[in-house]
């Protein structure tokens, strides 16, 4: 009778008790007792949390203005350099989107072979109606090569350098070049002008002339290939006693905002001048 | 000194004359920047190489230029003349001289264009000339005269300090 002695039984009473209480918490039935018990030591506890991190806010808060200050700098200066990379890609994007317009345009012309130019400047002269372009002798520019853009005809070179080239646009006063209207099916001659204008000269007075009716190269002269777009009619103008008609033309390049062109290589201009009779 | 800044001056000039202010249109006018620091520098009294330096980049800017070869260097080398004249006559108000030169430099030099022009067999005549190109010319040459003469002040006054200062 061993096992009975008095020091196993107060064992096993107070196994039986922490496994009645065990039960009973688990149950639920001593939760209003906790509840009485740790509400309040929860209370305190919260008031004293609120009243440390204050503290330390207090205390903390100078340090912590400067950091905030250096992290918006650094936050401000990682914004500027985005907004430059965001400008540099724009510009890059407005570049590359010129370039695949004139490869698209070597696409849909592939019997000639183009070199890609930039536009670096423009005549000074207000009277003249130039642009220089950057490729010159050195790669493979020469005098008389017809200049286009994506869009149509942009004139010819008149006179190149070693590494940059002038080019006088169809707009200038003296630039003459024979040109056909699609739908009249008549050959006339384009003009340019002081102001920048260009017109359609030579037009006889019994040819019909639509607004809207598609100008380009005739090809006649030897001066540009054919077929290329130049314009739109854009009015007539007939005066009395006068022989023929003329009409203003839509340039459809806008020769203000250039930045880009495509030299006509492997095109032969031919100089008909030695054929013209001397006056 | 003087030469240096001069010389880097219009080269700077012609440079954004050629890629920026021939795009600034008003009709088909245009201002022309190296005319008006030509101007400005010639009316600086303590300037004495005016003549060289116009002379020089008239001659540049005729190779550069698709006008006939000497028209330039004769258009400059008049706004300098206009210059001198004038720099004696109204020493004492110097920003009402380069408004006078302004207004007549350019007005000689697209004279000069036009005659060369014509000589050469371009369609131009003076009245759509005088409408179209002449007079707005003038107008943005006057507009941007006062800021050219401030540059060329300015450049001035650093190169000869004791003398202006004195």
């Amino acid at each position: 009778m061993k096992f009975f002695n008095r020091k196993n039984i107060q064992t096993i009473v107070l196994l039986l008790v922490i496994s009645g209480l065990l039960f009973l918490a688990m149950s639920g039935y001593l939760t209003p007792i906790f509840n009485l018990t740790l509400n309040p030591l929860i209370s305190m506890q919260r008031w004293l949390s609120v009243r440390y991190l204050s503290a330390r806010d207090l205390l903390t808060t100078p340090s912590d203005v400067v950091q905030l200050r250096q992290q918006n700098a650094l936050l401000e200066s990682q914004v500027t350099q985005l907004q430059t990379q965001l400008i540099e890609l724009e510009e890059r994007l407005g570049e590359a989107q010129v370039c695949f317009a004139l490869l698209d345009f070597g696409r849909t012309n592939p019997q000639y072979d183009y070199i890609a130019a930039t536009v670096i400047g423009r005549e000074i002269s207000p009277f003249l109606q130039y642009i220089m372009i950057d490729k010159g002798t050195e790669d493979g520019v020469r005098y008389g090569m017809p200049v286009v853009t994506q869009q149509g005809l942009v004139g010819r070179v008149d006179a190149v350098i070693a590494g940059a080239a002038r080019v006088k646009l169809i707009s200038d006063s003296t630039s003459v070049v024979n040109v056909r209207l699609k739908s009249a099916e008549i050959e006339v001659q384009l003009q340019g002008s002081l102001t920048g204008d260009i017109f359609l000269d030579m037009i006889p007075l019994d040819e019909t002339v639509e607004l809207g009716d598609v100008v380009l190269t005739s090809g006649l002269g030897g001066n540009y290939p054919p077929n290329i777009f130049v314009g739109q009619v854009l009015s007539t103008q007939r005066r009395d006693n006068a022989i023929f008609q003329t009409a203003s033309v839509q340039p459809i390049v806008d020769f203000t905002a250039i930045n880009a062109v495509l030299v006509i290589s492997n095109f032969q201009s031919v100089d008909v001048s030695p054929l013209i009779p001397e006056k | 000194m003087s030469h240096v800044v001069c010389a880097l001056a219009l080269l700077i000039f012609t440079v954004l004359q050629m890629t920026v202010f021939s795009r600034i249109n008003l009709i088909a006018g245009s201002p022309d920047l190296v005319l008006l620091f030509i101007a400005a520098w010639s009316l600086q009294e303590h300037v004495k190489n005016a003549w060289l330096w116009t002379g020089v980049f008239g001659l540049i800017i005729s190779v550069i230029s698709a006008m006939p070869f000497y028209a330039p260097l004769i258009g400059y080398l008049g706004v300098v003349l206009i210059s001198k004249l004038l720099q004696r006559r109204v020493w004492r108000v110097p920003i009402l001289a380069m408004f006078i030169v302004t207004l007549l430099g350019t007005f000689f030099q697209q004279a000069v264009y036009i005659i060369v022009l014509q000589v050469s067999g371009s369609p131009i005549s003076w009245l759509e000339s005088l409408d179209s190109v002449v007079v707005p010319s003038v107008l943005l040459n006057l507009i941007f005269a006062l800021p050219i003469f401030a540059v060329a002040s300015e450049l001035v006054s650093r190169i000869y300090p004791l003398e202006v200062e004195a």
